[in-house]
């Protein structure tokens, strides 16, 4: 996987393509793993979210959680994650899920990382 | 034969607290018939020199429910010298139960406690009606003895069907509630616990039933154990948070039953919230009532390095760079205007899980000989050594070792002080095992073998005898299990026989020994030579016997002409 750096000044910027833009369609999922890590990349009509595939409470898979107006539940005590930042919002306050943005890039989709 | 089973020469603790002594016990029909020097005949002896004897350990928390029905001995609590459990708590239980109800009890442990529902489909026969019923259907059939608190949860769908996880009760629906309580409490029941934590939903996702109910029910149900003078009353009422200790005094004042709550830690993000929390408790028992914080042995360890820690996940800084290539994060490690960033980042005003303390996060191996000097160091103590600032240490020592330094950190239970206060405290009982349930996602049987060989052999935090009270008459005398907990003559001889020397917990281990071959973590350790219940050896140096001595507890309320009646 190809990554390149935009530095300016303490701010970088890198994209990482996860799968081609005409990849996914709608409601469809994809199982990546970045640098070690379990992601799933999903389509929710023309918006791409990237997301920690296991839950923050007790590590169950979010492979086939639902996902019902921008949020992902777990199947397994029912947490729900918004997809946009992450936040546990039933029960509100749990840990939130590790997201991450998705961007198309020419014929990629690819996961932005900005630090 | 004057006995049936001699224990010579061991060091008995007898779980008064006391101090332990060398003795012999002696036991007939299933009790300690002598303790001292002791030369009548035994059809079998065992030579426990060099071992402690101490009464069985009573693991209060557990969701044993179901397990023990295909699972006489509930591994692995043998294997961690438990001779007695605790079922039926946070409101969960499988009675009472209306032929056609079974399902929504299904429904909650599969979520709440999260017992694959594949297991308990397979697992649970079923058959009873009543908590009596249910404690019945485990006679005979047990290896260690088993008791359980009626829950609130079956308690409520059992007279309000769906309607339960819907709307508060009626007061005529109250009243039948307040029946089965009391016929349960009759048939045996240890006592009765209630569930409102937040977080907690069925496989539906509606919440479950005991979330519904409003204070005038809960109260309504538990002075039942107040009119009948028996039993304790267990609560989980979600975050923690102060106001809930007038909940339980009031309960506890109304009742003047024990009331147990959960729960107190010692977490390094909030450090002093324990010690804010036994001052509150105390203040209970000072006005003459009891309300017991459950608490846990086992800290939470991490072990991780800069190539897969996701302890940063909540610092976006951290976790973007933990999701580049090793070698771009290479760059933005040792780039010092993203360092700027990252500290900035740590410096955030937010409650965090990770405490951001590099005193705390200790260097537990290192990649290069000539770091050697670092390891079992704390990150700050490194910083010092190198003469840097600790996020520099952190991240120019892993960045020499190509990212592959392991460090370690405990979010809590890793402070020895707090810990040692929170675990002596006589208003916290020690151990929340939660047996039987999150079965693929961890395993703490192991917390009293914990107790003993990390907080008492290795930290030195209380004393044997203390641990082993803690563990034993401590939990017996709040349960009201009369007869259990010490080894005094008469008591029942459920003993654990243990090397202080090596016991420990061993890390949780795949296995595939639920229904139909089912995965969960079980857990084995190391130390515990015996395992007796009611004067029959159940394990034996990693062997579980077969048999099957084990006897249903039942609580002080119990009265089986009337709950047969009922």
């Amino acid at each position: 996987m190809d990554a390149e750096i935009d530095s300016e000044e303490s701010v970088g910027v890198t994209y990482i393509p996860v799968a081609r833009a005409d990849e996914l369609e709608p409601g469809q999922r994809k199982a990546v793993e970045l640098n070690g890590r379990a992601l799933v990349v999903t389509r929710l009509e023309n918006d791409y979210f990237a997301f920690s595939r296991y839950c923050p409470h007790e590590s169950a898979d979010l492979m086939n959680g639902p996902i019902l107006a921008g949020k992902v539940r777990c199947d397994n005590h029912g947490y729900c994650f918004d997809l946009n930042s992450g936040e546990c919002v039933l029960p509100k306050g749990a840990d939130p899920l590790t997201v991450l943005p998705v961007e198309e890039r020419g014929e990629d989709l690819c996961i932005r990382i900005e630090w | 034969m004057e006995y049936d089973l001699l224990i010579r020469g061991g060091r008995v603790a007898d779980g008064s607290g006391l101090p332990s002594h060398t003795a012999d016990v002696g036991v007939k029909d299933g009790k300690i018939a002598g303790v001292g020097r002791l030369s009548g005949s035994a059809s079998r002896t065992i030579d426990a020199a060099g071992l402690v004897v101490s009464p069985g350990f009573i693991d209060h928390h557990t969701h044993m429910d179901a397990q023990i029905l295909w699972d006489p001995y509930g591994t692995s609590e043998p294997q961690h010298g438990i001779t007695s459990i605790v079922m039926g708590n946070c409101g969960l239980a499988l009675a009472p139960v209306s032929d056609g109800g079974e399902d929504a009890l299904v429904k909650s442990f599969v979520r709440v406690e999260a017992i694959p529902r594949f297991a308990l489909e397979k697992g649970v026969t079923w058959g009873w009606h009543s908590y009596g019923e249910y404690l019945d259907s485990l006679e005979g059939r047990l290896g260690i003895n088993a008791g359980g608190l009626v829950g609130h949860i079956a308690v409520r769908q059992d007279v309000m069907g769906e309607e339960s996880v819907e709307r508060t009760a009626t007061a005529g629906e109250v009243q039948t509630m307040k029946g089965l309580v009391r016929g349960a409490m009759e048939a045996g029941a240890l006592g009765f616990s209630t569930n409102r934590n937040e977080r907690h939903m069925r496989e539906d996702g509606k919440p479950v039933a005991s979330r519904l109910a409003d204070n005038d029910e809960l109260y309504a149900l538990c002075d039942v154990l107040g009119e009948m003078n028996s039993g304790i009353i267990e609560t989980i009422l979600g975050r923690n948070k102060m106001e809930h200790f007038d909940i339980y005094h009031d309960l506890a004042s109304r009742t003047q039953r024990p009331i147990i709550w959960q729960s107190v830690h010692h977490r390094w993000a909030e450090p002093t919230l324990w010690q804010e929390q036994l001052d509150a408790v105390s203040r209970i028992f000072r006005d003459g009532y009891r309300a017991y914080g459950l608490s846990q042995t086992v800290p939470l360890v991490r072990h991780f390095n800069l190539r897969n820690a996701q302890l940063f996940d909540e610092f976006p800084t951290w976790k973007n760079i933990m999701f580049l290539p090793v070698e771009a994060r290479l760059q933005a490690f040792a780039d010092p205007a993203t360092r700027a960033k990252l500290r900035e980042d740590l410096a955030t005003k937010r409650l965090t899980n990770f405490h951001r303390r590099w005193d705390i996060v200790q260097v537990e191996k290192v990649a290069k000989e000539e770091n050697k000097r670092y390891e079992g160091k704390s990150v700050a103590e490194v910083a010092a050594m190198r003469n840097q600032d600790p996020v520099d240490a952190f991240l120019d020592l892993s960045l020499d070792e190509d990212l592959l330094t392991t460090f370690q950190n405990a979010n809590t239970g890793g402070d020895p002080q707090a810990m040692g206060e929170i675990l002596r405290s006589p208003y916290v009982l020690v151990g929340t095992s939660d047996a039987g349930a999150h079965v693929m996602y961890g395993a703490d049987f192991g917390y009293g073998t914990t107790l003993l060989g990390l907080w008492v052999r290795e930290r030195g935090i209380m004393t044997l005898e203390e641990a082993v009270h803690k563990l034993t008459f401590h939990v017996a005398s709040v349960y009201g299990l009369e007869g259990r907990g010490l080894i005094r003559p008469g008591y029942a001889a459920d003993l654990t026989l243990f090397d202080p020397e090596t016991v420990r917990a061993h890390e949780p281990e795949w296995a595939e020994d639920y229904p139909a071959g089912t995965k969960r973590l079980i857990q084995r350790s190391d130390g515990i030579h015996y395992t007796i219940v009611n004067g029959g050896v159940i394990y034996e140096d990693g062997r579980l016997s077969g048999d099957l001595p084990g006897q249903v507890l039942r609580g002080a309320g119990y009265a089986p002409s009337r709950a047969a009646a009922a």
